[in-house]
This record gives C-alpha cells, sequence and structure tokens, in this order.
C-alpha cells in the first residue's frame, strides 16, 4: 500500500486480528493487549482488534498472530472493508477519538512545563521532563493512522515549552542553541 | 551461502543483510520473495515466521542472530538495543537513535527501486553507526 493512501478516510482497508488465548498464564494475554494498545488499535469486541492497513501495521500483526500462536492461543489476520461507508466513518472517527486524550495531556503537561521554565524553575529537571513528553507525543503520532486535529496544536505546544526552556522565548535563539 | 527473507525491507531485516555480509559470511547472496512458499530449496530464511533465524519470544530477528551465531561484541549488543527498538517499537531500550533510524529506513524505502538497491544503501548506514558507537562504547 503506497504512503499517500494512509489517513485517507474512504477507502482505507482494514487488518483484523481475531485471537484468542488460554486464560492462564495470564502474562500473555497481557502482553498481546499491551502490544495492540500501543500500536492504537481499537478492539471491535473481545479477541477481534482492528487497524488501518499498511506495511508497518501488517507486520507488527503478523508478528503478533505468531505470539499468540507461540503462547498456545489460535489468531487469523483478515483484511476487511466496512460493508457500508457509515460504518467505515464510526470506525475512522472512533480512531481520531482514540488520540485525542493523548494529545490532550500532551497539551496540558507542555504548558505545564512552559510556565516553570517562564517562573525560571529547575532548567536540567524540565529538559528531561520535556524530553519525556516529546517521546510520548512520537508514540502517539506513529499511532495517529487519520490525523487527529489535536496533534498540531500538541506539536505547537510542545515546541513553545521547548522554546522557553531552550531560548528564553525566542526561536531564533532556540534554533542556535539546538546546534542548527 | 544463499539467503532469503521477505521483501520490502525494514530495519531488522535490512540490519540483519549487513550482520550476515560483515560477520557471518563473506560469500553471502540473497534472494527476497513475496510468500515463503516461494523461497528456493536449501536457502537460510530469516525475519519469517517459524525460521530459526527470526523472532523469538520477545527478540527480533537481529537479537536472534547474535544469539545464535554467538556474536559477543558490544557494539553489536548496542546495535541490536537500536534495532530492536525501531523494530519493535516497544522502547525496551529507551534508544534515541532508533527514531532516526526508523524515519530514515522507511523514507529509502519509498524512493529505492528494491531491496538490493536498499540494502547497499543501508550497509553505509550500519557501518556508520558502527564506527560511531565504537568510537564511544570500545
Amino acid at each position: 500500500m503506497d504512503v499517500a493512501a494512509v489517513g485517507k478516510t474512504e477507502k482505507a482497508r482494514w487488518l483484523i486480528l481475531i485471537y484468542n488465548l488460554p486464560r492462564e498464564p495470564s502474562r500473555h494475554r497481557v502482553a498481546v493487549w499491551r502490544k495492540l494498545k500501543s500500536l492504537g488499535a481499537i478492539y471491535l469486541q473481545d479477541g477481534a482488534a482492528a487497524l488501518p492497513e499498511d506495511a508497518v501495521t501488517r507486520e507488527q500483526l503478523e508478528w503478533l498472530q505468531l505470539r499468540v500462536r507461540e503462547a498456545g492461543g489460535r489468531a487469523t489476520l483478515w483484511e476487511a472493508l466496512p460493508n457500508t461507508v457509515a460504518e467505515n466513518r464510526e470506525l475512522v472517527e472512533a480512531f481520531r477519538a482514540a488520540r485525542e486524550e493523548g494529545y490532550g495531556e500532551v497539551i496540558e503537561r507542555a504548558e505545564r512545563i512552559r510556565r516553570k521554565a517562564a517562573l525560571g524553575a529547575d532548567r536540567a529537571s524540565l529538559l528531561e521532563e520535556i524530553a519525556k513528553l516529546e517521546r510520548e507525543f512520537r508514540a502517539e503520532r506513529r499511532r495517529d493512522y487519520f490525523r487527529s486535529p489535536l496533534r498540531i496544536e500538541a506539536a505547537q505546544a510542545l515546541r513553545a515549552a521547548r522554546r522557553m526552556l531552550v531560548g528564553g522565548g525566542t526561536s531564533a535563539d532556540s534554533r542556535a542553541a539546538e546546534g542548527g | 551461502m544463499l539467503w532469503a527473507t521477505r521483501r520490502g525491507c525494514h530495519v531488522d531485516r535490512t540490519a540483519c543483510v549487513w550482520l550476515i555480509r560483515r560477520f557471518i559470511d563473506d560469500e553471502a547472496t540473497f534472494s527476497y520473495f513475496e510468500d515463503p512458499a516461494e523461497a528456493p530449496d536449501g536457502v537460510e530464511l530469516f525475519d519469517v515466521a517459524g525460521a530459526r533465524l527470526s523472532h523469538r519470544g520477545d527478540d527480533c530477528s537481529f537479537e536472534t542472530f547474535l544469539k545464535e551465531y554467538s556474536l559477543e561484541d558490544p557494539v553489536l549488543v548496542e546495535i541490536s538495543e537500536i534495532v530492536h527498538d525501531a523494530d519493535l517499537m516497544d522502547d525496551k531500550y529507551g534508544r534515541p537513535e532508533s527514531d532516526g533510524l526508523d524515519a530514515i529506513i522507511r523514507g529509502m524505502q519509498l524512493v529505492l527501486p528494491d531491496d538490493p538497491t536498499l540494502t547497499r544503501h543501508t550497509d553505509a548506514i550500519f557501518d556508520g553507526l558502527y564506527a560511531y558507537l565504537s568510537r564511544e562504547v570500545l
């Protein structure tokens, strides 16, 4: 699938992993659930997780399928198209909504860092905080398959906070300080 | 020896190709297939579900290679952490290099015509990474 098609909502093709795992030991169930969550998958129902199809999600789900099987479970991976445009749109909206929460938190925390920096709080610990937050943002962005509207706002909040920390609030300084 | 893996190589497979060429088999040749069923007989498969040299437990294929061939070079271990984070995206080692490597190789996939061309380019990237980390680690 070509990248240009990723993020288009009308013709999105989906991958659905259908699996079940033995109840015990529970660590396999937890590991698979956690992996799907980190990929940003949405459970259509118990044991049926959906992701938009692209080279990355396909590869990740193939490995996950193998992992389920190795753990004594069963898993099949399907390509799917929702039957109606409306159903497709609903699914896309669910994916967007799922990212809003993460972006909202990034915005809030970035604002807090920016305010603390403006007040002259300990710079080293704030730099560490913002680096951690930037990592979380990148993880969020990686699983933001349909460009949730808050993405740009979150990126701007992070930039503003970093600018305050590194350049004392002026963008030209911050670029120079980052080494060009 | 003839080695084979799936088409459309990303970080883990390109890193494995480099590792094979530099550290395991200096006469290695590679074949890239669409479906595992197309792989010729008698080849060594890697990064293919069920193969000896593939994902194992939490490990990506590059990590499995290091274990299978008892490669204990500390620089390779560092590279394996970077490859792991880029491939499995679980931040297991928190390596900052992973994000950049992921972006660069993903972009190269888009502009280069096929896997043999891609891996010629990525070989240079991993050579550079190895040289850089050698200076830091050793």
